[in-house]
């Protein structure tokens, strides 16, 4: 049996090879579908990425603004490899070159299926560039502009419950495009009075077309000073001048000199550099979700080490795993950094930061069972997860938008930090007691025995470390726990923490919501099926008790409730509209 | 044992009463419990797929919908959760826990976790019962103040009127000289005070636009807090400053002293129950004249699906399947004492979940008067196509493209003569003997920066600045030829020739002179008239004088008209490439009103019930349709923005008089509620309207009592407030909102708040419930392995020293 499920792991390791390759094989695809120019990869926007801009209630680094725009209108790719913060102002300083380029992109499919088929059917020329827009959702706003797709766009537009919104976006992602709102939004310069917004830099560097009292002439009620003013302009007409004629080094010097002089309208207004500086780096980074791939190491070399039992393997999968944490930690830490505030406010953060939790949670199961037969399977069930979890991050952006904004009104509250704190912990939980569950249906199919931990969860823990009373435990006198039961008593030991801190977070989210909305519960599809995730395991709890084979039924009862959860995070939150549709 | 001592047989009631001890004493069955309940609260939130296509990996095969939403449902999820079946799992599931407890789970410290568990568990079911059963939850709309108008001056009679300051809203006055039209024009939450002892302090001012019967208008601004800076703005000549202040025209602040105008707290008495928590339908009614309104209770009124008796009842939606006929017959008798209708039989018999009224013009019968519509289109080679529907008996509506196209009726042959003949000038100069008659169309078709054209030799010139056919008047219709005449004395008079002479006149040059006034020439000499003929139409489209007679009149490329017999549904080719189709005729069309069900696709789904209708009938009146309204406001003055006000006047054949709103139950408050000031905070930069810079909304109310007003209290949001046994959280604000229509008004928005409004009984025993729970689960999971080890490891040291004791001990724990 050992032999057969060493070979399965073997399998097992190869697929993970390949999925390593095709993740970085797809971040390949992710590049440009035309190598970046040699100007774009010279030219050094990094003082201005640091600047910051005022949007939405929140100051952040140009650098992130960029990311964010772009995201809206050219979707998670980038367009030929250049950066956001490039893409941003060439498509101010070049328009032209972006009319008749695809980058308006179209999320929805059935969305660009009828843009495709009505462009291609009236002008059959397109037919080949349209395939590849149907594949990449990528449409140049000329084809977008074109007249029988704005009828089907009006068409799609009536129907509000299947396309509609898809329609808004393009419609929205077509007006963000346009260099003069994207100047406009380039809001870097702070106004005279403290609470009033900050004002975009065409009211600046486009003073013949909009006339701003004070900020051209600088006067006594002028909103920036004079002097600042006509060094903005100088300094965006020499990037004009540079950027046109492809000359890398007055362009480098005109965004050295325009991010010096934004910074001297009201400086003490500017958030501090250092974290403007790190803001644009963790967005230049992908958000550090790339950390997928060092998670997967550790998966790796754990599979190996839990199945083959060699010792070196261990220490190398433990090692690699407390790296990819720590990695995570300084990932966690620096949006709560950059972001000011916790980060479990919309769905990367829950997804990356419930993730974190699950690790940081299996370091010290492990610190725990070092010495046991039980070492490694934690931190194998919480690195597949936060493998998972920054995979969905990297891969998925459309769905878990990275982009840092402020918290809605309802959120400011304490019980943010610990009611959704305490309930993504349990997320991840469940989520790591289904991996090992697999792992032991898997070594059940393979020809395993049907073992189970006798003493639950936390006894078996007790007894394998010896935690009360000294001494081995009652293990010491035998041989050691089967494969089986290890993988058993760790699923309990998992199930056991999700199951009272899913009730703990439902009992404080009825709290929250008694103060917040005026009742503890509203059968909210969120709610409900939160509680249907803790009926699944209040049905294992009893079913373990009156089965024989409780090892098998509580494996796939423990799979059962993580695809509840998986149920309530994705479907609920995408589908299904409630009241904790931010979240 | 047995064999010595047999049981004694037992009764039924014994036999049943044992069976049922052990079903509810079985794992088993709560096993089963648990999965039913699974499976039902699965079912009533996520809902069901299931397919309409026999293949199944077809894109269509699957359709997901709401079970709890189909026609022998209808359920809120609120009502699907405490629906018999579940109230009757719920006992079971408890019955379930408390016989298992008590009859399996010996009370010993390792059970203690267990047992901590089960009675938290059925604690929580009680404070739920008590929760639930008791729930009320709604909202109430609280205006921060009012504008409170009174006539002071001569012949005052101290009555007062009000209107909610909110832009746009508007009341009359009644004063000795008439009624007084007040408009609240603009409200400022945050004025800046410009005078007095407050300046440069902000404050809450509220504009009122007050016209005078005599025609004359002004603008009184009132600062809360501060009525010694009331003051009022005149409108000026002067375009630089259109509106000045009184005190700087006149010297005074106030142009009218007998107008007091007063702002005050408009306080809130009732809150409306949340239809989607459960449905709380109503009828409003009062007698015509009377503001308060008698609510009478819906019961059994559906939510979700549409209900019709007869399909004609409303206009057919396009490409969708013919509505079901499910009729519904929901009386809704009177529960007040003061009701209007009291003995009236007053019945639901339809409803609508999303629809919205609409007219069309349908084919009316023999017996109904002349009313010719046309449908028709004009395409051009091209293939450019515009539709027109015309309406010939309508000034305005019989013309379209700028008075290219005309539509006419006719009763004789005779009118159609004048239609044959071009548009004409006719100059009449009797001193001189001169008459000239010059087609008007070629005169505009050659008038291009041409200069005056002499009237042979007397001296006067014309030219010919404009020309519009059957202009809509108050007095009717008419058509006008504006000419410019230069006199023999080189002076310019700008001259409106009316086809009927009595209406011409002479104005200045830029237009400017006394045009409402009676008809002024300023050179009699010369008279001009106008005869529009066929006018400037290019096409003209004829009915009669037989009924389904039509003609067409085509003037493009020609001076007289060409006449063509047409008929609907044959294209008629004109000039110019272009191609006539009348696709509809209806020679006694009539207009219709009635609902249309708009098509699921084009549902907004945040628009909840605003879009549901009921039809509503009772003996002596004719059935209605009424719109539902989110609140039951008592007049258009203290309506809100986004929110109607339709109330349906009906008459009964006995001669009573009553007003229809259909809304929601609502409950009295516990106190009456003013809103004293409602505060937006904002992120770094302020509030620009973009929903992320919102940090939080406060509404600081004050609730009466006894006392008085109480002080002002904040309510935010995460942050409520307990009165009268109700806490009363921020629900909605009032946004900015712009101006949509010609003559609206734009709305700085925070004119109001929305509380909502619930209690909250059996909360601290659910909460003790689950406290209870939580720490029974840690004591099972955590502490009952550190016990049972303990008791292990106990009786491993004595099993040590007596082998006989450790066997006992081991078969006790297994």
């Amino acid at each position: 049996m050992q032999a057969m499920l060493e070979r399965w792991t073997g399998c097992l390791l190869i697929a993970s090879a390949m999925l390593a390759t095709t993740g970085v094989a797809d971040d390949a695809t992710r590049s440009p579908d035309s190598p970046p120019s040699s100007f774009a990869e010279q030219v050094d926007l990094e003082p201005l990425g640091t600047s910051a801009v005022l949007i939405e209630g929140r100051l952040k680094s140009l650098g992130s603004h960029a990311a964010s725009t772009m995201h809206l209108i050219t979707g998670p790719r980038g367009i030929a490899g250049q950066s956001a913060l490039f893409t941003y102002l060439d498509m101010i300083i070049r328009p032209e070159e972006y009319a008749k380029s695809d980058v308006i992109y179209v999320k929805n499919k059935e969305v660009r299926r009828r843009i495709a088929d009505v462009a291609v059917a009236a002008d059959a020329s397109l037919a080949e560039r349209l395939e590849v827009s149907r594949r990449t959702g990528l449409f140049s706003p000329e084809v977008l502009g074109r007249p029988e797709v704005e009828s089907v766009l009006q068409v799609l537009e009536a129907d509000l419950v299947r396309t509609a919104r898809p329609v808004g976006e393009i419609r929205g992602a077509l007006f963000l495009s346009n260099p003069r709102i994207l100047l406009e939004r380039l809001r870097l310069l702070p106004d005279a009075l403290p609470d009033a917004p900050w004002i975009g830099l065409d009211e600046v560097v486009l003073p013949e077309v909009k006339e701003v009292s004070g900020a051209v002439t600088g006067d006594g009620d002028g909103r920036v000073p004079a002097e600042s003013a006509s060094e903005i302009r100088a300094a965006w007409m020499q990037l004009l001048d540079g950027w046109q004629s492809g000359d890398v080094a007055a362009t480098n010097a005109a965004v050295a000199s325009l991010a010096s002089a934004v910074r001297t309208v009201r400086p003490e207004a500017h958030p501090a550099e250092s974290r403007l500086r790190w803001e644009h780096w963790y967005f230049e980074w992908d958000n550090l979700t790339s950390i997928w791939l060092v998670y997967l190491a550790s998966v790796i070399v754990l599979m190996v080490a839990v199945v083959y039992r060699w010792p070196w393997a261990m220490r190398i999968g433990l090692g690699v795993f407390v790296v990819a944490l720590a990695l995570q930690t300084f990932a966690v830490g620096l949006r709560w950094y950059v972001a000011a505030r916790w980060p479990n406010s919309n769905m990367f953060e829950a997804v990356t930061t419930a993730s974190w939790f699950g690790a940081v949670a299996a370091i010290l199961f492990e610190a725990w069972v070092r010495r046991t037969a039980l070492r490694g399977f934690f931190a194998l069930g919480a690195a597949v997860a936060c493998m998972v979890a920054l995979m969905s991050a990297h891969f998925l952006p459309v769905y878990l938008n990275p982009n840092i904004s402020n918290m809605m009104p309802v959120l400011h509250d304490v019980w943010l930090y610990i009611h959704t704190n305490v309930i993504i912990f349990s997320y991840c939980l469940i989520f790591m007691a289904a991996v090992t569950s697999a792992i032991y249906l898997g070594h059940r199919l393979l020809g395993g025995v049907p073992a189970y931990a006798r003493a639950g969860g936390t006894g078996m823990l007790l007894a394998t470390t010896g935690a009360v009373g000294g001494g081995g435990g009652i293990a010491a006198g035998r041989t050691g726990p089967s494969f089986g039961e290890v993988l058993d008593g760790v699923t309990m030991v998992l199930m056991e923490l999700s199951f009272v801190m899913l009730w703990a977070g439902l009992v404080m989210g009825a709290i929250w919501a008694d103060h917040s909305w005026g009742r503890p519960w509203g059968w909210d599809p969120k709610e409900v099926f939160a509680l249907e995730t803790f009926i699944v395991f209040l049905i294992l709890v009893h079913v373990r008790w009156r089965v024989r084979d409780k090892g098998f039924w509580t494996a796939i009862l423990a799979i059962a409730g993580a695809a509840v959860m998986l149920f309530n995070w994705i479907v609920v939150n995408f589908v299904i509209t409630g009241l904790h549709s931010y979240a | 044992m047995t064999a010595l001592h047999p049981t004694p047989p037992r009764s039924i009631v014994g036999l049943l009463a044992g069976g049922l001890l052990d079903l509810f004493s079985s794992v088993r069955f709560g096993i089963s419990m648990l999965a039913i309940l699974f499976v039902y609260m699965a079912v009533g939130s996520a809902g069901v797929l299931y397919p309409i296509h026999p293949n199944l990996f077809h894109p269509d095969a699957w359709v997901h919908a709401q079970l709890r939403q189909w026609r022998p449902f209808e359920m809120t999820e609120f009502e699907w959760f405490h629906w018999w079946p579940f109230d009757l799992l719920m006992i079971l599931i408890c019955a379930n826990i408390a016989v298992t407890t008590v009859r399996r789970i010996p009370f010993r410290p390792v059970n203690y976790g267990v047992w901590m568990i089960h009675s938290g568990i059925l604690i929580l079911v009680v404070g739920s019962f008590i929760y639930f059963s008791t729930k009320v939850e709604g909202d109430a709309p609280v205006i921060r103040r009012q504008v409170v108008a009174r006539w002071t001056g001569e012949g005052a009679t101290g009555g007062a009127v009000s209107v909610a300051a909110v832009p746009g809203n508007r009341v009359e006055l009644p004063t000795p000289d008439g009624a007084w039209a007040l408009e609240v024009v603009d409200v400022d939450p945050n004025w800046e005070i410009l005078s007095g002892d407050a300046k440069g302090e902000r404050g809450y001012s509220v504009s009122v636009m007050v016209d005078r019967p005599d025609g004359t208008r002004f603008i009184r601004q009132a600062i809360a807090g501060h009525p010694d800076l009331t003051e009022d703005l005149l409108f000026t000549s002067d375009t630089t400053q259109p509106v000045k202040r009184a005190v700087k025209e006149t010297g005074t602040p106030l142009v009218e002293d007998a107008l007091s105008l007063d702002l005050a707290y408009r306080s809130q008495d009732w809150f409306y129950l949340r239809n989607e928590i459960e449905k709380s339908w109503a009828i409003y009614l009062r007698p015509v004249g009377a503001s308060a309104w008698i609510e009478r209770p819906i019961e059994d009124l559906p939510l979700y699906n549409d209900y019709l008796a007869d399909r004609s009842w409303v206009f057919p939606i396009e490409g969708q399947p013919p509505l079901p006929i499910d009729p519904i017959d929901l009386p809704v008798p009177a529960v007040a004492e003061d009701d209007p209708l009291r003995g009236t039989d007053l019945r639901v018999t339809g409803y609508l979940r999303y629809a919205v009224e609409r007219t069309r013009l349908v084919a009316g019968g023999p017996g109904d008067p002349l009313n010719p519509i046309a449908f028709m289109t004009i395409s051009s080679e091209r293939g450019e196509e515009s539709k027109y529907e015309l309406e010939a008996l309508d000034p305005v509506k019989r013309r379209d493209d700028g008075g290219l196209l005309v539509f006419r009726s006719i009763s004789s042959e005779e009118e159609l003569a004048p239609f044959l003949e071009p548009p004409v000038l006719r100059f009449s100069i009797p001193s001189q003997e001169f008459v000239a008659e010059i087609p008007v169309r070629s005169v505009l078709l050659a008038q291009e920066e041409q200069g005056f054209a002499d009237l042979g030799d007397t001296g006067y010139a014309y030219r010919v600045v404009a020309v519009q056919d059957e202009i809509p008047l108050s007095s009717g219709v008419a058509s006008i030829a504006i000419i410019e005449i230069r006199t023999p004395d080189a002076r310019i008079l700008r001259r409106w020739v009316f086809d009927d002479a009595r209406l011409t006149r002479d104005v200045a040059p830029d237009g400017s002179g006394p045009i409402h006034s009676a008809p002024t020439l300023l050179d009699d000499a010369i008279i001009a008239t106008y005869r529009p003929g066929t006018g400037l139409a290019l096409i003209k489209l004829v009915a009669g004088p037989e009924p389904n007679r039509l003609r067409l009149l085509n003037t493009i490329g020609s001076e007289r008209p060409e006449v063509l017999e047409i008929a609907p549904g044959r294209a008629v080719e004109v000039p110019g490439g272009l191609t006539v189709l009348v696709t509809q005729y209806l020679p006694k069309a009539k207009v219709e009103r009635k609902p249309w069900i708009v098509p699921p696709s084009q549902r907004d789904r945040d628009a909840g019930n605003h879009f549901a209708m009921i039809r509503v009938e009772a003996p002596g009146m004719e059935p209605r349709w009424l719109r539902f309204h989110q609140y039951a406001f008592e007049g258009p003055q203290d309506q809100l923005r986004r929110f109607r006000f339709e109330p349906q006047r009906i008459a009964l054949s006995d001669g009573r008089e009553v007003e229809l709103l259909f809304s929601r139950q609502r409950l009295p408050l516990p106190a009456e509620i003013a809103l004293e000031e409602f505060v937006l905070t904002a992120h770094v930069g302020g509030f620009t309207g973009e929903s992320g810079t919102i940090r939080n909304w406060t509404s600081l109310i004050r609730f009466r009592d006894q006392q008085g007003w109480t002080d002002p209290m904040p309510v935010s949001v995460n942050d409520p407030v307990e009165h009268g046994g109700l806490s009363f959280f921020q629900a909605q604000w009032d946004p900015p909102d712009p101006a949509r229509a010609e003559g609206e008004r734009a709305s700085r928005g925070l004119n109001y708040t929305v509380l909502g409004v619930g209690n909250r009984h059996g909360i601290v025993t659910q909460l003790a419930g689950c406290t209870i729970s939580v720490m029974g689960m840690l004591y099972a999971f955590y502490l009952k392995p550190v016990i049972r080890r303990r008791q292990l490891e106990q009786a491993a040291k004595v099993a040590t020293s007596s082998p006989r004791r450790e066997h006992a001990m081991t078969g006790a724990t297994t």
